[in-house]
Parts: structure tokens; C-alpha cells; sequence
């Protein structure tokens, strides 16, 4: 069990290892942002934590921020979520806009952009403020990568997003692309548009047009979790066993001793 | 040509007259109007819009925040005051864009004179009054096609502001800037808020290449000024209507 567990996680860099140690010493001031810091927010006043969960649809994000939030109140932390599309600000608008066809690549990235600001400033920076833990299902790594695959430039794509907030931990939940496009048609009996590329005309077959769009981002997100030291999980590995190793993860950098933790009745249904 | 006033032409007659943007990739051409409320700059290109279209000219005509997609998003915004530095920026940013890919682009690519009425340089000055990084604001609309001319229409701060003032019964929240709680005074607040947006717009005049238009000089004179400009550096020809 143990030798399955180590080689399930890979860290990619210098700073995928001792995080924990990092955090404790001293808050390091500059490193919060990945260039200046959005305008008017004092980074010395961020007490709280930040962890991103990124994968694509059906590597199973969703069930293991569950899982996490329930045993992290469990331990006595407060939870934040954020996602894609949740702000108050323009979510539904873009659900709006992915709903008719007419819009283009550069007005959804900064629509994108728009919702992540807006959630990131009114809801996470205030509930770091007040030393929350942050759960972030996507973060801007899914939406630089979904915009590099549709060519906009990388460099331009990293300086919008210089002023956001870098991550304690970035987890990367990496599954085939078949094994995503099982999940997902067990899930909804389709595949949606956007999953699966469609405005890029990649093949008008859905099943070639899915397994060639996520390849793409799939490619996009090696070389994101290169440059931002994400620590790669496999995402095949069981519900249960994946959710062991985040708990580890997260408990060494929160300083949590115990890494117990059994489903609640109501999320057991999750464990499998 | 020569009853303009030497005034109006300070900057315009120093300028050399440059090749608008080197290896365009569009055979049409790019007009815009910079300057703070109360400038003259939408008056003198309403009249310059309508010298070309009477004259027959391929023109259009786009101006500043009027894309749909993005209306409700802007009006709820602003109605709650939920709009930080960085989102406002954003989203003006998002309404742009969706005016550059689905109409000022395949415009120029379709060879139309295209007229705007506030460009990104609105954005840079307004935005980086409100505290947004210059240089994020420069990477962010780095997308967007640089203009043949921009002309920059300058009034001194109190004959703008007093224009604006007198025709308005309220000031409205974000444009007198009261998000940067400057002052609780709207007007006063606006008044500061227009300086900073106009010692922007000064600082752009040079890396910019902006045509200097003083918004003090009488109407008819400064449109006359305007046009010999345009005929100057456009070849109007490409876009006159086709003889048959």
C-alpha cells in the first residue's frame, strides 16, 4: 500500500517538496503573487491558505474537494470554495455566452478572467484575510491552458494572470483522456461542447474531437505544472487512496498530525 | 487649406508624418478619438463621420462599451458597486475584445475606414488612474490593432468639466471615480478623478504618436483641421465609392 501511494505522487521542481517547511519560517511576502499583487491588497495580511485542485472534467476534482472540505472542518478549519464561473459578477453570463456559439476565444478568455478576479478579490483574498482555508476547483492554469490551445499567446495569458494570488498547493489530478471521456459519458451520457473542443474543429467526431482536445491541454498542463511546481496525483488511482495522499499532503502543510478521516454518511456514497 | 490657427496646430505640425503602422496586414484603415468627457472629441468625429458618409465613403463607426454580450455584466456592476480596479478593467476589456474579433477586424480585413470613438488608450489612462499596473494594462490589450491616427483632443481640465457638469443632473458613481474614494464630494471627486485621466493621456501624447488637438478651438475650424489631417495620411481613395 505504502510503495503504491509514493509512486502515485510525483513533484515536479525544487519547491514540490518541502513546502511545509517554507510556510512555517517566515511568510514569504514577495512569492504570494506571481508579479505585483492586485491593486490595494496588503500580501503580509494573508493568513490563510490556498489549495488548488486542477484536472480535467472527470479526473474527479469535485468528489475529492468534498471529501477534503468535510475533513478539514472535521479538524477544525474553515473552508472556502471557488471554481469556475461561480462569481456573482458575470457567471452566469458566461454560461450565457457558452450557450450560443457567436462567442470568440478572446472575449471568453477575458470573461474568464473577469469571473476569476471577481471571485478572487470579493470572496478568497477576504477569506484569507480571516485565515481560511481556500479549496479552488480550477484556478488560472485551466484557463491559460484552454486559451493557449485556442492561440493566444502564453506570454500574454501570464501577464493577466500575474497579479492573481499563487498557490500554498497546487495539485494536478492527471488522468488519460479515455479514461475522462468514460467518466464523463458515465456521468452525463454525453460529452459536452466545449469539453470536447468542438468550436476548434478538431474531428466531427466526438470521441476523436474529446480525446484530441483534452491531448492538447493535457500537453498544456505538463508544461504549466514544470513552471509552477505542481504536484502531479494520479488521478486513476481509487477515490479513497487519492484522497489519503491530499489529506497527507495538505496535513503537513496545515501541521495536522492525525490524516484519519472516514466519510460522513452523507459523502460516503463518494468513497469507492 | 491655410486658415487653421498655428494653436491648434503644435504638436500636428512636428509631427512627421509617419507611415501609419509598418506591414499592416489589412488593406483597411484605423481612425480614433481620444480625450477626457467634455473634450469635443465625439462631436468632431460625429462630424467627421458624416463628411465621409455623405461622401460615400466604406466607413464604420464603433465607440466604446456598447457591445451587448457584456451590457448586463457592466450594468450589474455598476449598479451594486461590486467593480474593483482589476474586474472593471477586465470587463471593458472582455467588451472590447469582442468588438475587435467580430467588428473592427474583419472590417479592416474587408478594407472599411473604421471610425472609433474612444480606443485603448481610454482604457490606459482611466484604468491606471484607478491604480492597474500600466504594464498590465499594455500586455492586456496588446491584441488590438494600432490605429493610422489617433487624435488626442485636448480642453484645459475646468472647460471639460464644466462642460460635463453643467449638462448632467448627477454624476454617476464609477465615473466620478468615487470607487477610489478620492473624496465623498461627487463632483470633486470627478474633478480629480478627470486630472489623473488627463495627465495620462499627456504622458501618451510622445509614445503614442497622438495628434494634438486643442477642443478650444471653435467646432467648424478644428473640423476642418481634422479632416485635412485624415486626407493627409489616408489615401481616401482606397475607400470612395466605386465609379460605375
Amino acid at each position: 500500500m505504502k510503495r503504491a501511494n509514493k509512486a502515485a505522487v510525483k513533484t515536479h521542481g525544487a519547491n514540490g517538496r518541502p513546502a511545509a517547511k517554507r510556510k512555517r519560517a517566515v511568510v514569504e511576502l514577495p512569492s504570494r503573487f506571481y508579479g505585483s499583487p492586485l491593486p490595494g491588497v496588503k500580501p503580509e495580511e494573508l493568513s490563510g491558505t490556498l489549495v488548488v485542485i486542477e484536472g480535467t472534467d472527470g479526473s474527479g476534482r469535485s468528489t475529492q474537494i468534498s471529501l477534503l472540505t468535510e475533513w478539514l472542518e472535521s479538524e477544525g478549519f474553515a473552508v472556502q470554495t471557488m471554481g469556475l464561473r461561480r462569481s456573482y459578477l458575470v457567471g452566469e453570463d458566461i454560461d450565457g455566452l457558452l450557450a450560443e456559439n457567436s462567442v470568440t476565444r478572446m472575449t471568453l478568455a477575458l470573461m474568464y478572467s473577469t469571473d476569476f478576479f471577481d471571485q478572487l478579490e470579493r470572496r478568497i483574498l477576504p477569506a484569507l484575510r480571516s485565515g481560511l482555508i481556500v479549496l479552488a476547483d480550477r484556478y488560472i492554469f485551466t484557463l491559460i491552458a484552454r486559451a493557449a490551445v485556442r492561440g493566444i499567446g502564453r506570454d500574454y495569458l501570464h501577464g493577466i494572470y500575474e497579479t492573481a494570488l499563487r498557490p500554498d498547493l497546487t495539485f494536478w489530478l492527471n488522468v488519460r483522456p479515455e479514461v475522462a471521456f468514460d467518466r464523463e459519458f458515465k456521468k452525463s451520457q454525453t460529452i459536452s461542447y466545449w469539453e470536447s473542443g468542438r468550436d476548434m474543429s478538431l474531428s466531427n467526431d466526438l470521441f476523436q474531437s474529446f480525446i484530441r482536445y483534452q491531448s492538447m491541454i493535457k500537453r498544456e498542463f505538463e508544461y504549466l505544472s514544470k513552471r509552477h511546481s505542481f504536484i502531479e496525483m494520479d488521478g486513476e488511482s481509487s477515490v479513497s487512496d487519492l484522497n489519503r495522499l491530499l489529506r497527507k499532503r495538505i496535513a503537513a502543510h496545515l501541521g495536522i498530525r492525525s490524516t484519519h478521516y472516514r466519510p460522513s454518511h452523507a459523502l460516503s456514497h463518494l468513497w469507492r | 487649406m491655410g486658415i487653421v490657427t498655428t494653436a491648434t496646430l503644435t504638436t500636428t505640425e512636428s509631427l512627421p508624418i509617419k507611415e501609419p503602422v509598418p506591414k499592416r496586414q489589412y488593406p483597411g484603415a484605423l481612425v480614433v478619438v481620444e480625450g477626457i468627457d467634455g473634450s469635443g472629441k465625439s462631436t468632431q468625429l460625429y462630424l467627421l463621420k458624416r463628411w465621409l458618409e455623405i461622401g460615400g465613403y466604406r466607413i464604420h463607426f464603433t465607440e466604446w462599451n456598447s457591445s451587448p454580450l457584456v451590457r448586463s455584466a457592466t450594468r450589474r456592476g455598476k449598479q451594486r458597486r461590486l467593480l474593483t480596479p482589476t474586474t472593471f478593467s477586465l470587463l471593458h476589456a472582455a467588451d472590447f475584445a469582442d468588438r475587435c474579433e467580430r467588428q473592427i477586424m474583419p472590417l479592416l480585413h474587408g478594407g472599411y475606414l473604421v471610425l472609433a470613438d474612444r480606443y485603448i488608450y481610454t482604457a490606459f489612462a482611466r484604468d491606471a488612474a484607478r491604480g492597474c499596473s500600466p504594464h498590465w494594462l499594455r500586455n492586456l490589450y496588446s491584441f488590438a490593432p494600432t490605429p493610422d491616427i489617433t487624435f488626442y483632443f485636448r480642453a484645459p481640465l475646468d472647460v471639460a468639466v464644466n462642460r460635463i457638469v453643467a449638462g448632467r443632473p448627477k454624476l454617476k458613481y464609477y465615473e466620478a471615480g468615487m470607487d477610489l474614494g478620492i473624496s465623498l464630494d461627487r463632483a470633486e471627486s470627478f474633478r480629480i478623478f478627470q486630472e489623473r485621466i488627463l495627465n495620462n493621456y499627456d504622458q501618451m501624447i510622445e509614445t503614442d504618436q497622438f495628434v494634438l488637438m486643442d477642443g478650444t478651438v471653435r467646432v467648424n475650424k478644428l473640423q476642418k483641421l481634422m479632416r485635412q489631417i485624415v486626407g493627409e495620411r489616408i489615401s481616401l481613395q482606397q475607400f470612395a465609392p466605386k465609379k460605375k
